[in-house]
């Protein structure tokens, strides 16, 4: 890549009203001072920082309404959207629970909280030795996650209705285009819906063991329980990948009121710390699993395993990346909304 | 070394104000001039990230311009925060030069 062409990539990266103003300024001047013996590499990563400033900070944006509402959506959409991505990947990367003792994998009654009795295969039930006090802290720090991912699901899904009825009321061109976009998420769950329905309809009943041989199902339609259910992964994946892009288009084009404006960036900031929250507790489950592993050495204790936790490192990375960009966004988008309220008048 | 490490002390917006103080330039008049004065270097991002600043708080204006180098030059009100900031950072650095002067350093 040019010089040339890495500063107009950097330039693009910066606001349009930027751009507008400054472009072609900022062009002429990094040619001036590359052709003066600068580093161009040193110029273009200068323009990029300068470029995630402009985006963050917005300072000289031109106090017009429609710009000023247009960032304030763009940032709803940053704080909200990036749990949509990455919350169902830290349920999926715990995996299931699973109990130990010195002996190995064991059932057990009560529950990973208060535990009775530990059974090892064909043996007869003892009475079970303590968790770790790390390991007794990773049932509660489980079930925050999920706790915190339903709270935080609730709120996104109030804040989605909000939007649907503000691009309604709204004025916006186009409005029922941006209207069905904003949908996508209803959509793609009606359609895994159907499809669970109608897995449920087709498929087995049973399956019979011949002994040595495959399995045989008894009853229903096989041929299409398969089908169905290879559909229904691609619509699940597909319909969640499209409606966080939908959702985000959506909330670029639709030009809604001040009020709704204000109830989208509450929820932005609510989904913000919730998300917080989440990665502070799915950091407490992981840190909890790692001490434990240590305290079990010197004694004999009860250990809780889970299935996925070796994704601990890598899904903290990604959780923490999600959460700086939604934490950014919500403040941005407060900053705009107060912008807005103290006197820009739509025009 | 550990002056570098302490990290960099002049502040971009005066740097900027005490460039236009000699009258109006363009951008690349501007990094010169800083450059010759402090020998900091600053980049096209960061010096139009404080001039847009100031445009917005009414400090420098643009003038019109037939090219794309369009000269700044500082307000009024930029002058008169200039010469604020300045006289500040003046007072400190007398009262750092006292100091100094009495540890005999």
């Amino acid at each position: 890549m040019s010089s040339e062409s890495a500063v107009n990539l950097a330039i693009r990266c910066y606001p349009g009203w930027w751009r507008e103003r400054y472009g072609e300024e900022v062009r002429t001047i990094a040619g001036d001072l590359t052709a003066d013996g600068r580093s161009p590499a040193l110029v273009t990563l200068d323009l990029l920082q300068g470029a995630v400033r402009a985006r963050s900070r917005a300072q000289g944006m031109p106090k017009v309404y429609d710009l000023w509402s247009a960032r304030t959506r763009m940032s709803i959409a940053a704080a909200t959207l990036p749990w949509m991505l990455v919350a169902p990947f830290v349920l999926m990367a715990m995996g299931t629970q699973s109990l130990h003792s010195t002996k190995g994998a064991v059932s057990f009654s009560g529950t990973s909280f208060t535990m009775t009795h530990l059974q090892i295969a064909g043996a007869p039930p003892t009475p079970a030795p303590p968790l770790t006090s790390a390991g007794a802290v990773v049932p509660f720090a489980s079930l925050a996650v999920g706790v915190l991912f339903l709270v935080t699901l609730a709120v996104l899904a109030c804040g989605w209705t909000g939007l649907t009825g503000a691009i309604r009321r709204s004025t916006t061109p186009h409005r029922r285009r941006v209207w069905l976009l904003a949908w996508t998420p209803g959509l793609a769950l009606l359609a895994d819906l159907a499809l669970i329905v109608a897995l449920i309809l087709v498929r087995p009943v049973g399956y019979r063991w011949t002994g040595g041989g495959p399995m045989v199902p008894i009853g229903g339609h096989p041929l299409a329980a398969h089908v169905l259910g290879t559909a229904l992964g691609v619509v699940a994946i597909g319909g969640w990948l499209a409606s966080i892009v939908c959702v985000a288009v959506a909330a670029k084009r639709a030009d809604v009121a001040l009020s709704d404006l204000r109830f989208g960036k509450s929820v932005s900031i609510v989904t913000a710390i919730l998300f917080a929250l989440m990665l502070a507790a799915y950091m407490a489950w992981g840190v909890g699993l790692w001490v434990q592993a240590r305290q079990a050495s010197h004694g004999t204790f009860t250990t809780i395993a889970y299935s996925r936790q070796d994704l601990w490192v890598p899904m903290v990375v990604l959780i923490t990346g999600a959460v700086i960009l939604s934490g950014f966004s919500s403040r941005a988008a407060r900053r705009s909304w107060m912008v807005l309220s103290n006197g820009i008048p739509p025009v | 070394m550990a002056s570098k490490r302490l990290g960099r002390t002049q502040d971009p917006t005066i740097m900027v104000l005490t460039s236009l103080s000699g009258g109006p330039k363009h951008g690349y008049a501007v990094i010169k001039d800083i450059e010759t004065m402090s020998g900091v270097t600053f980049g096209p991002g960061t010096l139009y990230g404080v001039l847009a600043r100031l445009e917005e708080e009414g400090l420098v204006e643009s003038l019109p311009s037939e090219d794309h180098r369009r000269p700044y030059r500082l307000t009024g009100a930029g002058a008169a925060v200039l010469r604020e900031r300045l006289e500040a950072n003046v007072k400190v650095a007398d009262i750092g030069f006292r100091r100094l002067g009495a540890l005999g350093a």
